[in-house]
């Protein structure tokens, strides 16, 4: 299994056209640890994790995962680095059942050839009923099992972001990066998210929450880090986050409102 | 941890089908199988080239449902496929059971071949590159020499088994071919690479997420499209005992183009055969309206500009309505 590396993004600059999304952001991720990213509407957070994994590349700025390099990787290859994320937008291919479409997750690990794409060779069926049998078990650890043949379309927005972090995990990422799993899902399927997000959590394991739901984000996560105007405005554990002034000011707001 | 969240409370139906259209082909291919005893020899072979050209009709729907890709382009793989099989029996005097796998090889390498230069277009631009393929096979053709046989075409009369009537070869290895082409279609949504596909037509930046490029799945669903494209034109040559340049203009994509819509995409054995039927009896109908002809151009085009920049999407909701919102 591969061990324990902190990603890491040094001095990420990003804008389209004249537009700055991202201004000399410079922050860790550590293995071990949920990391919450949070910040007002448009702060740049979606923006980071696409370039995280490649979907944007920023002007300035380099990305490492352990002694690797990535900014130079285009996203398919920093999937198979261990990059995994689950989008903001449901991103579930339609014409897939659910089980389906976590299978895919682990799509890239398959040795067969198009021979096996076509023809039901020993070495393909072993490799499918293998990904079924992986994608079952991730689809039950998350409390999805009885959705496993249904089609996304005819799931609650919420269900349909659970079955993007299944299809994320299911494949064993060494990095893990959730944009608002917590949207659309009410108030028990949220205290469920939190318990599930807790277990995903391993010593080897980079995890990184986007989050508005500032009760999950706190009670899930180990260090915090504040986007706003594309600027790192503050870095911490959730005690020192909540304290913090201009945190309070730009994003959390005054409890006393 | 935690032994399962209970977002399964309430359950949705529309569970995803599961074999449902097997006993249906199953039937299909046992009546097909016995046309030759039943009638005469103007259906054997109408009903056979009907049949290659549902396998050419699958080469259009393979691209529309896996790259969301519209081809006014699929005639060149054809009449590759055709022309492989004709001149393969003029040069080396083989038949179609070999000169078929050749075929295929060399679409796929062509597809590959126009794929790659062309895997930043998508959409209308894509099918106007496609066109000027199709535009240019005629001249391509001619340009062969006499091992092409010019204007006049090559006759296509070897056929693989001795002994046999080379009529109901000429019926039965379509037929055997078009459900091999079905069947391996069907294993292929379920393998890795079909999910992938699939994904990265909906969605390219969550495929590149999950480690399969939009220049992979673009290649990949171009190349097998015209490897089925070529395995037509190989059955079709055979099939229908002649190849000649006119028999492979730009006519012939958009009938397919227009043969894959009527049958609204489909990938199964039923679709296929109303998709070949079109394309085999509509050209004859239209032969006498010559007036008609550019209005069809026009219709034509406006097919692929109604199916927009999501064809698959288009033709699969248009196949739920048609099957009562059951999925099909
Ligand atoms: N592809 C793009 N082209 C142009 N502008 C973009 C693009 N992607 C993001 N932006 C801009 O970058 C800014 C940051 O957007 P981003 O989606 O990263 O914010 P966010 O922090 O994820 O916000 P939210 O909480 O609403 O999801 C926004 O002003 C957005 O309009
Ligand atoms: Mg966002």
């Amino acid at each position: 299994m591969a061990e324990a590396a902190t990603l890491a993004a040094e001095r990420i600059s990003l804008a389209f056209g004249g537009h700055r999304v991202l201004s000399d952001v410079s922050l860790d991720f550590r293995a071990g640890q949920v990391t919450g990213l949070i910040g007002p509407n448009g702060a740049g957070k979606t923006s980071l994790f696409n370039c995280l994994t490649g979907l944007y590349r920023p002007q300035e700025g380099t990305i490492a995962l352990g002694d690797m390099r990535l900014e130079g990787l285009a996203p398919a290859r920093r999937a198979r680095e261990g990059l995994a994320r689950s989008f903001q937008h449901v991103a579930l291919c339609p014409d897939l059942s659910v089980i389906e479409n976590v299978m895919f997750g682990r799509a890239r690990l398959g040795r067969s050839g198009w021979a096996s794409a076509f023809l039901p060779l020993p070495r393909g069926r072993a490799e499918a009923a293998d990904a079924r049998a992986t994608a079952e078990r991730i689809l039950a650890r998350l409390g999805l099992a009885a959705f496993a043949d249904d089609m996304p379309a005819s799931l609650p927005p919420g269900t349909q972001r659970m079955v993007e972090i299944a299809r994320a995990i299911v494949a064993d990422p060494r990095v893990l990066l959730l944009d608002e799993p917590a949207a659309g899902l009410n108030a028990a399927e949220t205290r469920h998210l939190t318990e599930a997000l807790r277990a995903l959590a391993g010593p080897d394991l980079v995890m990184v929450v986007v989050e508005h739901d500032m009760d999950l984000i706190m009670e899930v996560c180990d260090r915090i880090h504040v986007l706003n105007f594309g600027r790192l405005i503050a870095s911490g554990t959730p005690a020192e986050i909540r304290a913090d002034p201009e945190v309070v000011r730009v994003y959390l707001g005054d409890p006393d409102d | 941890m935690p032994d399962g969240m209970s977002v399964a409370e309430a359950r949705p139906g529309a569970r995803a089908r599961s074999l449902g259209a097997l006993p249906r082909d199953g039937l299909l291919l046992v009546l097909l199988a016995i046309v030759p005893s039943m009638l005469g020899g103007f259906w054997i072979y109408g009903i056979g080239v009907c049949m290659a050209n549902a396998v050419a009709v699958l080469s259009v729907s393979f691209l529309l449902r896996y790259g969301g890709e519209v081809s006014i382009g699929q005639s060149f793989f054809l009449a590759l496929g055709a022309y492989c099989v004709a001149m393969m029996e003029r040069e080396v005097g083989v038949s179609v059971v070999v000169s078929l796998p050749v075929a295929a090889v060399v679409g796929v390498v062509l597809g590959l071949a126009f794929a790659w230069p062309s895997r930043a277009l998508s959409g209308i631009y894509l099918a106007v590159a496609t066109m000027a393929l199709a535009l240019a096979v005629p001249e391509l053709i001619l340009l062969l020499g006499p091992v092409a046989g010019g204007y006049e075409g090559l006759y296509v009369s070897r056929a693989p088994l001795v002994g046999v009537s080379v009529d109901l070869q000429r019926y039965y290895l379509p037929l055997v071919a078009l459900a091999a082409v079905v069947l391996l279609l069907a294993h292929f949504r379920r393998s890795r690479q079909g999910l992938a596909l699939l994904t990265a037509r909906d969605h390219p930046r969550a495929a590149e997420a999950f480690g399969f490029s939009r220049g992979y799945a673009r290649l990949a669903a171009f190349a097998i499209s015209a490897g089925i494209a070529a395995i037509g034109g190989a059955l079709l040559a055979f099939a229908a005992s002649t190849v000649s340049p006119n028999s492979y203009t730009l006519w012939t994509a958009i009938y397919l183009l227009v043969g894959s819509v009527v049958s609204l995409g489909s990938l199964g054995l039923f679709g296929a055969l109303v998709g070949g039927a079109f394309i085999t009896l509509v050209p004859q109908v239209l032969a006498s309206w010559g007036d008609w002809v550019p209005i069809l151009y026009g219709l034509a085009l406006l097919v692929v500009v109604v199916l927009g920049d999501r064809p698959a999407e288009a033709l699969t909701k248009l196949r739920k309505r048609l099957a009562g919102g059951r999925g099909g």
